[in-house]
């Protein structure tokens, strides 16, 4: 830790006490805690660090003046001071722990009302509760009482952090009687009295907390509803986190509470209810007694009377991925009874048992909540594809086509009818919620063995989604995802029909003409996945792309994304530019020959990149020609690309979107990387003779030099100079990293010699400024430094046009190191300091006790 | 009260109501469907279609559904709820007797008027030499092939009505303003409310003083151009007489408005041409304003539109000055000032051009790609038949229909084969399913009465039970040629009394709060108005020696009798009775009260809740001595 800091913090922990509630800016509070947090867990002693802290902590303790942000911020350090042995000890000697975690103390003060000193005292608690003598400083000061009655406090933040306190003080207790039993021998063997002591207190603890479990999971009136909800949250979390002697205990205690409270079946209290039983029931041994008292249980869940229950609890047997397949079988059947009722496609066999709840769910589908009973159902037919085959109820095959029929009845403009319940048709028909389910449904249903028969169903269901006027623009955007999804699978599109195609052409046609931007959006987006998807192959083993079979291929796609460019919105500019792009590069991979349709879209995109005031369609345009650039086989050679490769950069490195700036370093980083690829590793062994050493390097040093050449002509250099200045951080770090990439490829081979001295022509002076100022900063400098001669200096001063200069001259005058340590730190490394942080509030306390300051105007000055 | 219902189309309703003595016509309708049966009538000679094998070109008459039901000549009045239900007018105004009086909102006239116009013109201005009669005899039309022969009626289709019987029709109008109370010879007032479905469109109030009847025609609660509908004055209804829904309960006007603009802009873009057979007023103001901020967003700005009708100037105009007919937002463009439709801009702009017809100026300003807006909808008649004609051949073109009225394959059968797209966005912006049932909720009527149609779901789709009404008590159907005993009787009259009878009455308290009193007076009726009045004093006696004749002498006015309130307590009549002396009753309990036998005196005390005997043979002291008794318990008037 900084000297200054151990100076200031006196000063500081002074100022805490005497300015009692009026710190004008309690997040410094947390901030001073969090650096302190930092310290202990660096495993330096706090108070060694920082000796005046427990001096702080009994002031405040003695002391009721402050407020209860401060005195939440002393119960919470003095939990970290705890946390380590020797601290414990300390407070312990200065008799602060007694007073600081004795409620009895604050609820006399009448400051236990106020949660934030509770969520304190619980923080602070559960901080120092890390070894047996906090555990014993627990069980001693019967802390256990106060901690149970936090457990359903008001406030939820503290019932909660009083829960993970309570899981922490068991987990202790299992660590440490288990320490107890396997180490007596001999780390516990002097301490043998204490260690029957504490064994004492753990037990104490324990049936302390167990008959309060059970004594709590009732729910006799609607009064006791939001506690029981609490506690069976809190059951859950201990069953998950404690172990076997301890969690058996636990079991034991609340079972009788538990059976009784299933009975109530009370929908609100389902998912804590299931939650706790899942928890209890994995990784439970065999012959563990409550087993079949459990497994029980479970079953009464699964055979409630209230559809909404069986189906939360069944959904929840699916979540859990329970070992035993008879109860995901069975949940399985029940999350598909809906499904089965609504359209009559047959899922499930018959099956007298279900006969009841079948009655049930069909009367609950006859009112309106049952949009929510569909939606749970379709939201977990991805945990039912994921189960094994031969233990689902059908084949997925027909889940598939049970689906499709509900997305026909859902779509308004379709006049089928199911075989199924008919009542249900006037909540779903146009209900986009179980539209956009349904889809969702049918996207993790591509997957499924078997579906080739459905394919054609699936795509004609999409295109009546995707040529529906009424259709949402969020279900249009998940009926594209599906097709991208399924065309993913298909084995062979020989299956689509023309008809098929005719329709699908002129909805995606509309679409694109849409009044919506959403949905034009999804529509260009859905061009560029097309464009983009694999290729399949049909039974004539052609390859045949996706978009071809669909769309007729580029010539129908090109000129609606053509179009698009076009668009008012800058969001769906952007999309067709990336659409374009992936629509493109199969042919600027086979490196096709350019059409005039390509040079237009470029014309275009230049034109994004200069006018568009929209930084979206400008990201998206220098992104196109990244793709462009690492699609092409030969970049050299494609002549409409190298010559549009010197304007993106000088204008995109000088955009006022810092992403564009850092999308155009990333084109000049690829083309640095094409100029300069990875030498490869040269043979260890290899033994070249003096000679030899001395071509290569000349040969070296003429390819470097027209790489160079090559990479000023292309702007590549003057826009990494440009960016290197950018006062966007994350811009000048990358152009700061490409330099020195390039310093690295190009200063050690290259000599100072003048014919091979490159010039770069820098249209802003911004860098050029930087270069004198480092010269007239003194010659010392650089001549002291040995990376640079006395020509690097003739090499800047010399050129006769003032903004032209010398790439490696510059390349060495730059401290580029320097300025890269620099630029890694965080912008707000300076503000952010710990320094800075006890100066702050200092500074604020001085301000605020000076007489005659409006203090409110200096908290609205803090909130700016 | 009855409903005489004229008309089958749930749309373009005919009901004439009868209630307190007047007779109401509400709505005239002119279900023009049957042109669909005819050849369109080209505005140039169409070598295609006059060369139809079988088909000769040369009818054009119009179907008016009426049934002599009831002689219109004793209509008193009619209220016309919008422009679109009172094309039938001639028809039932002229020659038919009608003394009458139409009630309708200046916009609902003007506009009416103008589509009156536009029809005529469209008729007149195709003369034909001749019209077949022939074919309507039974034997014939027998043979005749398709729907035609199926037609029923067909006598009573009439041929178009001429512009001297429109002016006529139109010169019986009243114009009325939202919530004005007319009042119908003293027995009924009407009021229109604003029904937010079109530029002064409305829903009709009739009320007397103790019975309400509302009439609710093709409403809207769209946020669209015109006011928005008044729902709250519904309330309270005896009877809600509901028509005029939307025709299209599975389209939804907004979604329909995308597809209309996206196919519009789909088929410009691949440089072909756009019709829209369309009326003249109404929706076309919709997709104008909405076509204005989708131009620039779909690059459509250099794209020509052009509206065709003999009206078309009129329309653009007329819209924009009923601004105080219009919603808020546009009323207050108003007050900027500014036009309240964005039309103007384009006209203005030179993006929208409008012409009465393809003669003349358009012909040479004609320009493609282009949008073309014309009518009429059936594509029997109007400049939208050459359209057809001159585009239907190329794949390029697309026809757009917007309004919900015909069966667009119907209208496109004598066009066939046909190259060009067709695509059907109906956009109805009427009350749907849904709307109505919450409407209903809000103003719970006792009663509701509907066409028959909008009591079971549509034919195409049978399992949609949420496309029909479901109400409890359930609506009572009507179909055409149905009378219908409206379920409600009236019950009280209201009855004025004049200030100086009032002034003597003499009130005494029943119970608190509830006075009475008796009144003598003379009811006077006069205009369905009721009066009581104080009874003429007898003339002072002239002194006359004349003799007196019994005939002369003014009618004796005795004081009426008191009349008797309250009931006889059992427990303390009985004991009055034994102070009286009368101590062997026997006492019987009845449905309706109780009998006191008196066995002494072999008397008979019936005390019911209405009256009260004394039986006893020959004892009439007893009886006067029981009477008293019993009148001691009762109070007097």
């Amino acid at each position: 830790m900084d000297s200054q800091c151990v100076s200031t913090l006196p000063r500081v922990c002074g100022v805490l006490l005497e300015s009692g509630s009026s710190l004008p800016d309690d997040t410094s509070l947390e901030k001073l805690l969090d650096w302190f947090t930092t310290i202990a867990q660096t495993g330096a002693s706090l108070l060694e660090a920082c000796p005046c802290l427990v001096d702080f902590v009994s002031k405040v303790a003695f002391n009721h003046a402050s407020g209860s942000s401060i005195l939440s911020f002393t119960l919470k350090l003095t939990g970290l001071i705890g946390t380590s042995e020797d601290g414990f000890k300390v407070l312990k000697e200065c008799s602060v722990l007694k007073l600081v975690f004795n409620p009895h103390h604050w609820q006399e003060a009448g400051l236990w009302g106020d949660p934030c000193l509770r969520i304190g005292w619980i923080q602070g608690l559960k901080m120092i509760l890390q070894h047996s003598e906090a555990l014993s400083f627990f069980a001693q000061e019967d802390l256990i009482e106060p901690l149970l009655q936090l457990q359903t406090d008001s406030s939820l933040f503290v019932a909660s952090a009083a829960n993970q306190t309570l899981a922490q003080v068991l987990l202790l207790c299992q660590s440490l009687s288990s320490v107890g039993h396997n180490c007596s021998k001999n780390r516990y063997l002097e301490h043998n009295s204490v260690s029957i002591e504490t064994t004492q207190n753990y037990s104490g603890i324990i049936t302390r907390v167990s008959e309060y479990l059970n004594k709590s999971v009732v729910l006799k009136e609607i009064s006791q509803l939001p506690g029981c909800q609490q506690i069976l949250r809190l059951l859950a979390m201990l069953l998950v986190q404690v172990g076997p002697p301890l969690r058996d205990t636990l079991l034991l205690a609340v079972m009788n509470s538990l059976e009784e409270l299933v009975t109530t079946s009370c929908s609100q209290l389902t998912v804590p209810l299931m939650d706790v039983i899942l928890a209890a029931n994995s990784g439970l041994r065999d012959d563990f007694v409550p087993k079949q008292r459990l497994i029980r249980l479970l079953w009464v869940m699964l055979n409630m009377k209230k559809p909404a229950i069986v189906m939360q609890a069944a959904a929840a047997v699916l979540h859990s991925h329970h070992s035993d397949p008879t109860f995901s079988a069975h949940s399985a059947r029940v999350l598909l009874l809906p499904l089965d009722i609504v359209t009559g496609v047959s899922l499930l066999d018959e099956n007298s048992t279900e006969e009841e709840l079948r009655i049930l769910i069909t009367e609950q589908l006859k009112r309106k909540s049952c949009i929510s009973m569909i939606c749970v159902c379709l939201s977990n037919i991805p945990q039912i594809t994921l189960m094994a085959s031969d233990h689902l109820p059908c084949p997925q095959r027909l889940i598939v086509t049970a689906v499709l029929m509900l997305l026909r009845l859902c779509c308004v403009d379709s006049s089928s009818s199911s075989a199924g319940c008919v009542e249900v048709v006037r909540f779903i028909t146009g209900n986009s919620k179980v539209q956009k389910c349904a889809l969702e449904a049918l996207l993790v249903l591509s997957k499924s063995p078997g579906v080739k028969m459905v394919l054609v169903d699936v795509f004609k269901v999409l295109t009546e989604y995707l040529n529906s006027p009424s259709s949402d623009p969020s279900v249009l955007q998940k009926s594209y995802q599906a097709v991208i999804k399924w065309v993913g699978v298909c084995p062979d599109l020989s299956c689509i029909t023309d008809q098929l195609r005719e329709g699908f052409i002129q909805a995606v046609r509309k679409r694109a003409c849409d009044t919506r931007w959403e949905a034009r959006d999804s529509t260009v987006e859905f061009l560029g996945h097309l464009g983009g998807a694999p290729s399949c192959r049909s039974f004539t083993e052609q390859e045949t792309e996706p978009s071809d079979v669909f769309l007729g291929g580029c010539s129908f796609t090109v000129p609606l994304l053509k179009e698009a460019l076009q668009d008012p919105e800058s969001y769906v500019r952007a999309s067709s530019i990336s659409a374009l792009a992936q629509t493109l590069t199969p042919s600027w991979q086979e490196g096709a020959a350019l059409t005039q349709e390509q040079e237009d879209i470029v014309t275009r995109l230049q034109e994004v990149l200069f006018q568009d005031s929209e930084g979206f369609a400008r990201r998206a345009a220098v992104k196109y020609f990244i793709a462009w650039l690492s699609a092409c086989s030969s970049p050299s050679s494609c002549w409409l690309l190298m010559q549009s490769v010197p304007t993106v950069l000088s204008q995109g490195v000088n955009d006022l979107d810092w992403e564009v700036k850092l999308h155009t370093l990333e084109l000049a980083e690829l083309l640095l990387d094409q100029a300069f690829p990875d030498p490869s590793p040269s043979h260890p062994y290899a033994v070249m003779s003096d000679q030899a050493h001395r071509l290569h390097i000349a040969g070296q040093q003429s390819d470097l030099l027209s790489s160079l050449k090559d990479l000023v002509d292309r702007g590549v250099v003057s826009a990494l100079l440009c960016g290197v200045v950018d006062c966007d951080r994350p811009v000048a770090l990358k152009a700061c990293q490409l330099l020195l990439k390039l310093r690295g490829v190009v200063c050690p081979v290259m000599g100072n010699a003048a014919d091979t001295r490159v010039f770069c022509q820098l249209a802003e002076g911004s860098v050029m400024q930087q270069v004198r100022k480092i010269q007239a900063m003194g010659k010392d400098t650089y001549v002291v430094s040995e990376a640079c001669s006395e020509a690097d200096k003739e090499g800047i001063c010399a050129s006769v046009d003032p903004e032209r200069v010398g790439v490696c001259e510059v390349l060495r005058l730059l401290d580029l190191d320097e300025k890269l340590s620099i630029l890694t730190q965080s912008s707000d490394h300076i503000y952010n300091s710990p320094l800075s942080l006890l100066q702050d509030i200092l500074t604020a306390a001085a301000a605020s006790s000076q007489p005659g300051r409006d203090l409110h105007q200096e908290l609205v000055m803090d909130c700016y | 009260m009855k409903l005489y219902c004229l008309s089958g189309h749930p749309t373009l309703p005919c009901n004439v109501l009868k209630f307190k003595s007047t007779t109401i016509m509400l709505d005239c309708g002119l279900d023009t469907t049957s042109v669909l049966n005819f050849l369109p009538l080209p505005l140039v000679h169409s070598p295609r279609l006059s060369k139809l094998p079988g088909w000769i070109s040369k009818d054009g008459s119009i179907n008016l559904e009426k049934r002599e039901l009831l002689d219109l000549s004793t209509i008193d009045v009619i209220l016309i709820s919008n422009y679109h239900c009172m094309m039938a007018l001639p028809y039932i105004t002229e020659h038919t007797g009608f003394t009458g009086t139409v009630y309708a909102t200046e916009p609902t006239l003007q506009i009416g008027r103008l589509l009156m116009e536009e029809l005529v013109n469209f008729m007149e201005r195709v003369p034909k030499a001749q019209s077949a009669t022939c074919w309507k005899n039974k034997e014939i039309q027998r043979m005749l092939p398709g729907p035609l022969k199926d037609a029923v009626d067909v006598w009573t289709w009439k041929r178009c009505y001429s512009m001297q019987e429109v002016n006529s029709a139109l010169s019986k109008v009243q114009l009325v303003g939202y919530s004005q109370k007319v009042e119908l010879f003293g027995a009924v007032q009407v009021s229109p409310l604003s029904s937010g479905y079109s530029l002064g469109s409305s829903n009709w109030i009739i009320q007397s003083h103790h019975e309400k009847v509302s009439y609710v025609s093709g409403s809207s609660l769209l946020t669209t151009h015109p006011q928005p509908m008044d729902q709250s004055s519904l309330k309270n209804s005896d009877v809600l007489i509901l028509t005029g829904l939307t025709q299209m309960p599975t389209a939804n006007p907004d979604g329909m408005l995308g597809e209309f603009c996206s196919n519009l802009a789909m088929t410009i873009r691949a440089g072909g041409n756009v019709l829209v057979p369309c009326y003249s007023s109404g929706v076309i103001y919709d997709l104008l304003e909405c076509l204005y901020q989708f131009i620039e967003s779909a690059n459509l700005g250099t794209t020509p539109f052009y509206f065709i009708s003999p009206v078309a100037n009129s329309s653009l105009e007329f819209s924009q000055i009923f601004a105080e007919w219009l919603c808020h937002n546009k009323q207050t463009k108003v007050y900027l000032p500014e036009p309240p439709f964005p039309h103007a801009e384009l006209i203005q702009t030179n993006k929208l051009k409008h012409y009465p017809s393809i003669h003349g100026d358009f012909s040479s300003e004609f320009r493609q790609p282009c949008v073309v807006f014309t009518g009429h909808p059936s594509l029997r008649f109007g400049d939208v038949v050459h359209f057809m004609e001159l585009w239907g051949k190329s794949s390029l073109n697309t026809v757009i229909f917007t309004e919900p009225d015909f069966s667009y394959l119907d209208a496109l059968a004598p066009y066939q084969p046909l190259a060009m797209k067709c695509v059907y966005c109906p956009i109805d912006t009427r009350l749907n399913f849904h709307q109505v049932s919450k409407l209903l909720k809000e103003v719970q009527p006792l009663h509701v009465v509907c066409p028959e149609q909008y009591t079971q779901p549509p034919l195409t789709q049978s399992h949609r039970s949420d496309l029909m009404l479901e109400l409890q008590p359930p609506p009572m159907p009507y179909r055409r040629c149905s009378v219908l005993n409206l379920p409600f009787r009236r019950r009280y009259e209201r009855v004025y009394i004049l200030p100086e009878l009032a002034n003597s009455l003499v009130p005494s308290e029943v119970k608190p709060g509830v006075s009475v009193a008796t009144v003598s007076a003379v009811l006077q009726s006069k205009d369905n108005k009721h009066t009581l009045q104080s009874v003429p004093k007898a003339p002072p006696v002239a002194p006359s020696k004349k003799r007196k004749r019994v005939m002369e002498e003014p009618p004796v006015t005795m004081a009426p009798k008191p009349l008797l309130s309250g009931a006889v307590p059992l427990e303390a009549f009985l004991a009055t009775l034994q102070k009286h002396g009368i101590t062997e009753v026997k006492v019987e309990e009845t449905a309706d009260g109780h009998i006191l036998h008196l066995q002494a005196e072999d008397t008979l005390i019936q005390l019911e809740e209405d009256g009260t005997h004394i039986v006893c043979d020959n004892n009439e002291p007893l009886r006067a001595t029981l009477r008293d008794l019993v009148l001691r318990f009762l109070q007097k008037l």
